[in-house]
């Protein structure tokens, strides 16, 4: 495969495999451990909403990466989510979780409406419609706004709708423990909605999801039935947005017609791309990485004082983020994770162990080069 | 921009005459960007999401050139001759070499473009934020109108629909006359084909994104006249409409951006000006317009998937 020393070769499921998988989750829970342990409020913030994106692009993998639809409009149910979600519980009454159930069932139903002409249009003809939802849903609540809130109490955003923390949890209403609390929500979400992915994908659903996107024909005439398919991926897809709009709602706690615009969108599909289309841990992986990137700029922004325009965070951040991303695609034109994994091939390959069945030689097993997709799986097992 | 209320008086034709026309005017911008972005589209399969930031960048560009004092229609010549090298640069320096790594590197770049040409935008013309007055190319005094048929029609109005005119016709010729415009269409129809047979695709890709960054400086700047100033916002709605517009027409026919993006115009400008007798309420705002102009698309393509003119793909299994 390389050139030089060969990589040291693991078998899926040997003991070593397991001690590598078991090194990875104590990374994981390391990290967790990390970020919660005296952090600010501020910087919990800043992870949750990292998360909030993380969730928006695994639904939005979900749905492109391997159904092979491309949305613009996922910003208008994260809208949608975190309006019902500001709604329900200022003027209702709901409870946060009740809210977030039910914000899932309607972006769902939703998302499958939406998907209905998702099965004539192809492409960027797809894109161009999932758009001109993601432009009219800021028209549409403004007037919700208008109507339904300004009319009420005067203000023109809704505001006053907090998520607070259980008592059984032992945590107070302050800043710091709403903080913390959310901060779990949303590691509990993101872990809920990558299971879904990875399961999905692992799962029989998910081999037609991908078989319907590689060749919508081919995958008919095997028997996947292509319009459940494609309107289902788009409704559990609309619901996984939702569960993102309804942590950034509940986290920031007030939102109007502008908290989801296009240019939301614009950074779920940055997100996604940036880490890996097509991947498992690829969104999570760029959603952080972007996030942090977009922070890190604004923060530290150079002072280029020969450049007419506004100095600080504004412009010159959000110029280098531009030119970063433009970067890192000559970098890493797979993605955070096509990038790790072309190092980690270097090191060290899982190769997946021979079928344990009579009608298989043994001298399969000393197969020298493993096919890529059998070295994809294996490497997805191991994350 | 009204007149008069709109009655169904006598005046009504005159109205309605009106808005068409007003329609035809911003229509026909909508249509030359969307020509631009027909033309990436034929010779890369990718929508250029960065047509409008270049588009902006440009047309601030001859905003600062007029500032300095040259006359507007010169600032407007160097602008486009700049922008010809600018997307020259674009697609050799940044486009070429993503394509060959990954099938998303395009996009990406695309996008990355559309916030850095935003975001060097403000920097390079710190008031661009407010937004900069834009003069027109031609007389705007508010008495500058020419009646027909009793519809008054403002002189820029018409003048920017025969400059765009023009324009469009021009592209057609060159598209349909010319040696370069045949290998356009070849490479369009069928790159690997056309690369065996000797045509320089890389030269002809190279031309297009020139071609396209072109045609967005002289539609920025006669926008940018129509709306009197220029600020970093004011291009993401002209892209947004353009790509509509090519949409509706199908992304692979020119002759479908010009028709689309004409009658996107005159639907918007009816939308915009029948408020109260079409629906009743205050609910049709500047956005809305859009929103209905966007709605008849999802419509239309529900019926013809590849647009109205647009290539069907046969697929082969």
């Amino acid at each position: 495969m390389s050139i030089g020393a060969p990589p040291l070769k693991i078998k899926s499921g040997s003991t070593l495999h397991w001690v590598l998988r078991a090194a990875v989750a104590a990374m994981l829970v390391l990290l967790v451990w990390q970020m919660v342990s005296g952090a600010q409020p501020s910087s919990l913030g800043k992870y949750t909403e990292a998360m909030a994106l993380a969730i928006a692009a695994l639904s939005l993998n979900l749905l492109f990466g391997f159904n092979g639809q491309i949305s613009i409009g996922h910003s208008t149910f994260a809208g949608i989510s975190a309006f019902f979600l500001g709604y329900s519980v200022r003027f209702w009454e709901n409870r946060p979780f009740v809210s977030l159930i039910e914000a899932c069932v309607l972006c769902f139903v939703i998302g499958m409406v939406i998907g209905l002409p998702a099965l004539r249009l192809k492409g960027p003809y797809l894109a161009l419609v999932t758009l001109a939802i993601a432009y009219v849903w800021p028209t549409v609540a403004a007037q919700f706004i208008e109507r339904k809130v300004t009319s009420v109490t005067g203000e023109s955003a809704l505001t006053k709708f907090r998520v607070n923390p259980p008592t059984w949890t032992g945590l107070k209403t302050s800043r710091e423990d709403r903080a913390l609390y959310l901060f779990w929500v949303a590691l509990g979400l993101m872990a809920i909605c990558y299971v879904v992915v990875r399961n999905v994908r692992k799962s029989r659903a998910g081999r037609s999801l991908v078989a319907v996107r590689d060749n919508e024909t081919a995958a008919a005439v095997m028997g996947v039935n292509l319009s459940r398919t494609k309107t289902i991926t788009f409704g559990i897809s609309a619901a996984m947005a939702g569960v993102s709009g309804w942590l950034i709602a509940a986290k920031i706690g007030t939102v109007d017609e502008n908290s989801f615009t296009i240019l939301n969108s614009i950074k779920y599909i940055l997100a996604l791309i940036l880490g890996g289309v097509a991947t498992l841990t690829g969104p999570i992986l760029g959603a952080f990485a972007y996030f942090f990137a977009d922070d890190y700029l604004k923060q530290h922004a150079p002072n280029w004082e020969w450049l007419p325009g506004k100095f600080g965070d504004g412009p010159i951040a959000s110029f280098l983020l531009g030119v970063l991303v433009i970067a890192f695609v000559f970098v890493a034109p797979q993605g955070l994770v096509g990038l790790f994994r072309k190092i980690g091939r270097k090191i060290a390959m899982v190769v997946p162990e021979p079928i344990r069945s009579g009608a298989t030689p043994p001298a399969q097993e000393v197969t020298p080069e493993p096919t890529a997709e059998a070295i994809q799986e294996a490497i997805d097992e191991g994350e | 921009m009204r007149f008069a209320a709109p009655t169904w008086g006598h005046d009504a034709v005159q109205d309605l005459l009106q808005y068409i026309l007003d329609g035809l005017s911003i229509g026909s911008i909508y249509a030359l960007v969307a020509l631009g972005l027909v033309v990436v589209y034929r010779g890369t399969g990718q929508i250029n999401f960065a047509q409008g930031e270049m588009a902006l960048f440009s047309t601030l560009v001859t905003w600062w050139l007029h500032d300095q004092g040259m006359p507007l229609l010169l600032a407007i010549a160097i602008s486009a001759a700049l922008a010809f090298v600018g997307g020259a640069a674009i697609e050799v320096g940044l486009m070429r070499p993503a394509e060959r790594r990954s099938a998303f590197a395009p996009v990406v770049i695309a996008i990355g473009l559309f916030q850095g040409l935003n975001s060097l935008s403000g920097l390079l013309f710190p008031r661009s934020g407010q937004g900069l007055p834009f003069p027109s190319l031609f007389p705007n005094d508010p008495d500058d109108f020419v009646s027909i048929l009793g519809a008054n029609i403002r002189i820029e109005r018409i003048g920017v629909f025969v400059v765009v005119l023009a324009m469009t016709a021009l592209l057609f010729a060159l598209f349909q006359k010319t040696k370069i415009g045949l290998a356009m269409r070849t490479v369009a129809n069928n790159p690997a084909s056309a690369k065996l047979v000797g045509v320089p695709t890389n030269k002809i890709l190279m031309f297009s994104w020139a071609l396209a960054a072109v045609i967005g400086a002289i539609g920025g700047s006669l926008k940018a006249g129509i709306d009197t100033n220029v600020s970093i916002g004011s291009m993401f709605s002209v892209f947004l409409l353009s790509a509509a517009a090519a949409t509706l027409g199908g992304l692979d026919s020119p002759g479908g951006a010009v028709i689309g993006g004409l009658s996107l115009g005159v639907i918007e400008s009816l939308v915009g000006n029948y408020p109260e007798d079409w629906v009743g309420s205050d609910w049709i705002g500047i956005e809305t317009k859009t929103a209905v102009a966007f709605l008849i698309i999802l419509v239309v393509l529900l019926v013809r998937p590849a647009g109205l003119f647009g290539s069907v793909k046969v697929e082969r299994v």
